[in-house]
């Protein structure tokens, strides 16, 4: 592949992963939320295989291959048997409207464009638009998680912001250290399962959400 | 030698938290927790006078340097006083029910697992590195904070690992990018490390390590409980058992704030150091003041020692943004004083709170009269947190204050004296209701475990100890580390 194809499927592959966290923020079933996050760690780990297969980095395809598995499937299914256990509330509830936080949402994405095209020409170590879509995505990953009050809602933000953080790390051209990559995977699988567990534990005390939880003020 | 001792002080703990794991007995958890501080205390200090005769030392993605050094040395004291401590602490919480006795090594077994991921921050040179280990505290120190499983401790760590999470999730954007930066003048290899980094960090793209920058700050600053990404910090303090408290006070941010520091040094090497230290500015600022009126309206004692914490994070951050010499050193000695003194402060408080049986300071009244030495600490450490000459915080606020006026940065300076006369009086006045008067109905009569009180004790020296002069080996090492900030 010439480096010109890489970087258009890297833009096309940016753009797509820039639909999944729209579908993220306007989903109104938790469920949806959840196919959308695996979407999106399903086109990170393509990006990653894309990547691999141009630069000869075998360790990209390990990344590739490792973020298929967890976040592609094992995180999302386990999100989804959280989501069938709790059985009680269904509905996203958002602290302000969908329709205002896509409106945020376009503002952080021209702003990531924005900001990334005002640097110089550093922006030729990352592969094509990888840092704007890279920043955006882990701003509204944030955005989503400031603005949702169900605990599952919040850990998908999580996840897709790691996600714009991923993209960012594969498209630096010299690629990550690979203990580095595999290090920070296995510090979301471990953080995804002190969530689950207490997003449980306070289900079986208490029967309310965690992230609804509001006592501690002042 | 003094290289294999980089990779013998993490496993230390890392072994200590397995060996918890085979025993349940109570007694043989406290010597065991007890006898590993202690030999990490001694295996630091071998490694302060090799660090002292030879320089910096360097083994793969681990490296010691004088500024490493002097938060090792803080993490190693603030550990073993935290083990003896919970000698006594521990026995009294079984026996009310806080704490229940079957689960007690898997407690331990976090603690030391928590310890051992912040002596790998500490001690990375690889920053990628040094972010797993920020995450790996996070996930230990949250299933902590919930410890005693009751809702509102669960909710305090759902906050503080939902917050600081999504916090160093920036903190990792900002490092891939000084990464890229570094990649593109040094190639792949190496461009983690930074030691390596900094050699060549006057030819990186300004930038994109503004940029970078600027998401560190941000990333590790939540960790740091610096405002306004501090939410996290007075309910994670207020609800964690109390030695848990004093870990994230007294070292925990303080892994952060070093690591702000590594990346201060880049940028300030790649920007100029006027943008880091505006930064540095804004952030110190906005801590002290926000944590102000929090401090005066408070009436749970943990919450306000964690406010307390926030506001003493800004006085650091004032310090490394105000810079030169005297502005950085007096930033380093303030993060070994903060540290010692408000563990200090949670020990003492931890004490009064277990005999009234609240941590309403309503409740707790009169403890000189039920517990004068621990009333006195109490006071003690009261004072010298509210800035009291000559305990050892008035005197690196003094160094932050100097190197402010000699930079000319008055309206920092206005801002921040403000904040520090209105807390001096808030924090007098709590603390002097707890100490003075008739004891309320709820205070305990028993006498003063011997435990608590030698963990206070040793803390209180040190504290006396740096108010009135700088050990000589000391001030070497942190002259030398404000050497490495500065250059």
């Amino acid at each position: 592949m010439t480096p010109e194809t890489v970087q258009t499927i890297i833009d096309d592959l940016g753009a797509l992963l820039l639909f999944t966290m729209i579908l993220i923020i306007a989903a109104r079933q938790i469920s949806n939320a959840i196919h959308a996050v695996a979407a999106q760690s399903l086109l990170i780990a393509i990006a990653g295989a894309v990547l691999a297969t141009a630069t000869g980095n075998a360790d990209l395809w390990v990344i590739a291959g490792v973020t298929l598995t967890i976040k592609a499937i094992v995180l999302p299914w386990v999100l989804h048997w959280v989501v069938r256990r709790l059985n009680v509330r269904r509905e996203i509830e958002p602290v302000i409207a969908i329709s205002a936080t896509l409106a945020l949402a376009v503002v952080v994405v021209v702003m990531s464009f924005h900001l990334s095209a005002s640097l110089g020409t550093v922006r030729q170590a990352i592969t094509g638009n990888a840092l704007p879509v890279g920043i955006a995505l882990t701003l509204l990953g944030v955005l989503v998680m400031a603005t949702r009050k169900t605990a599952l809602t919040q850990m998908v933000g999580l996840f897709a912001s790691e996600n714009g953080i991923f993209f960012t790390a594969m498209a630096v051209t010299q690629g990550m250290p690979f203990i580095i990559e595999i290090g920070v995977i296995l510090d979301v699988i471990l953080a995804a399962l002190v969530m689950t567990i207490m997003v449980l534990r306070v289900r079986s005390t208490v029967d309310a959400d965690i992230a609804d939880l509001d006592r501690l003020r002042g | 030698m003094a290289e294999t001792l980089l990779w013998v002080l993490p496993l230390v703990p890392t072994v200590t938290a397995l060996l918890m794991l085979t025993t349940r007995d109570r007694r043989i958890l406290s010597a065991i927790d007890v006898g590993s501080s202690a030999v990490l205390f001694a295996l630091t200090l071998v490694l302060a006078r090799e660090v002292a005769t030879g320089g910096p030392q360097a083994l793969g993605v681990l490296r010691v340097d004088d500024l490493g050094l002097v938060f090792l040395l803080l993490l190693v004291v603030l550990t073993l006083a935290v083990s003896i401590y919970t000698v006594g602490w521990l026995r009294q919480a079984v026996e009310v029910g806080n704490m229940k006795a079957e689960s007690l090594r898997s407690y331990f077994a976090l603690v030391h697992a928590f310890v051992a991921t912040m002596v790998v921050t500490v001690l990375a040179d690889n920053l990628g590195v040094l972010w797993i280990a920020m995450e790996g505290t996070t996930i230990t120190s949250a299933v902590l904070i919930g410890y005693h499983g009751h809702q509102h401790g669960l909710e305090a760590a759902w906050k503080y690992i939902i917050v600081t999470t999504i916090g160093i999730s920036f903190g990792l954007f900002g490092t891939v990018l000084v990464y890229a930066a570094a990649t593109d003048v040094m190639g792949g290899a190496g461009a983690m490390s930074w030691s390596a980094i900094m050699k060549v960090a006057p030819t990186l793209d300004p930038g994109i390590i503004r940029i970078g920058f600027i998401f560190v700050m941000v990333g590790y600053g939540t960790k740091a409980g610096l405002a306004p990404m501090h939410l996290w910090l007075p309910d994670a303090h207020s609800q964690a058992p109390t030695p848990v408290s004093t870990l994230l006070s007294g070292i925990l941010i303080k892994c952060a704030l070093l690591a702000i520091i590594r990346f201060q040094t880049i940028a300030a090497a790649a920007c100029g150091p006027a943008f880091p230290a505006e930064v540095l500015l804004v952030f110190g600022l906005t801590s002290v003041v926000v944590a102000t009126p929090f401090i005066l309206v408070q009436q749970n004692i943990k919450r306000l020692l964690g406010y307390h914490s926030i506001e003493h994070v800004g006085i650091v951050a004032l310090g490394l943004g105000f810079g030169g010499s005297v502005g950085t050193y007096g930033a380093l000695l303030h993060v070994v004083n903060h540290g010692i003194t408000k563990a200090l402060a949670f020990f003492a408080a931890g004490t009064a709170i277990a005999r009234y049986g609240s941590r309403d300071m309503h409740v707790i009244r009169g403890l000189f009269a039920v517990a004068p030495i621990g009333a006195t600490l109490l006071m003690l450490a009261a004072l010298s947190l509210a800035g009291m000459a000559p305990f050892s915080i008035f005197m690196s606020e003094l160094m932050v204050l100097r190197a402010g006026i000699g930079h000319g940065h008055w309206v920092a300076i206005a801002i921040f004296l403000a904040m520090v006369v209105v807390i001096f009086a808030g924090l007098l006045h709590h603390v002097g209701a707890m100490v003075f008067g008739e004891p309320t109905a709820a205070a305990g009569r028993e006498a003063e475990a011997w435990s608590p009180l030698l963990g206070m004790l040793l803390l209180a020296a040190i504290m006396v100890l740096l108010g009135l002069t700088i050990p000589a080996s000391f001030d070497g090492i942190l002259q030398r580390a404000t050497e490495v900030v500065v250059g």
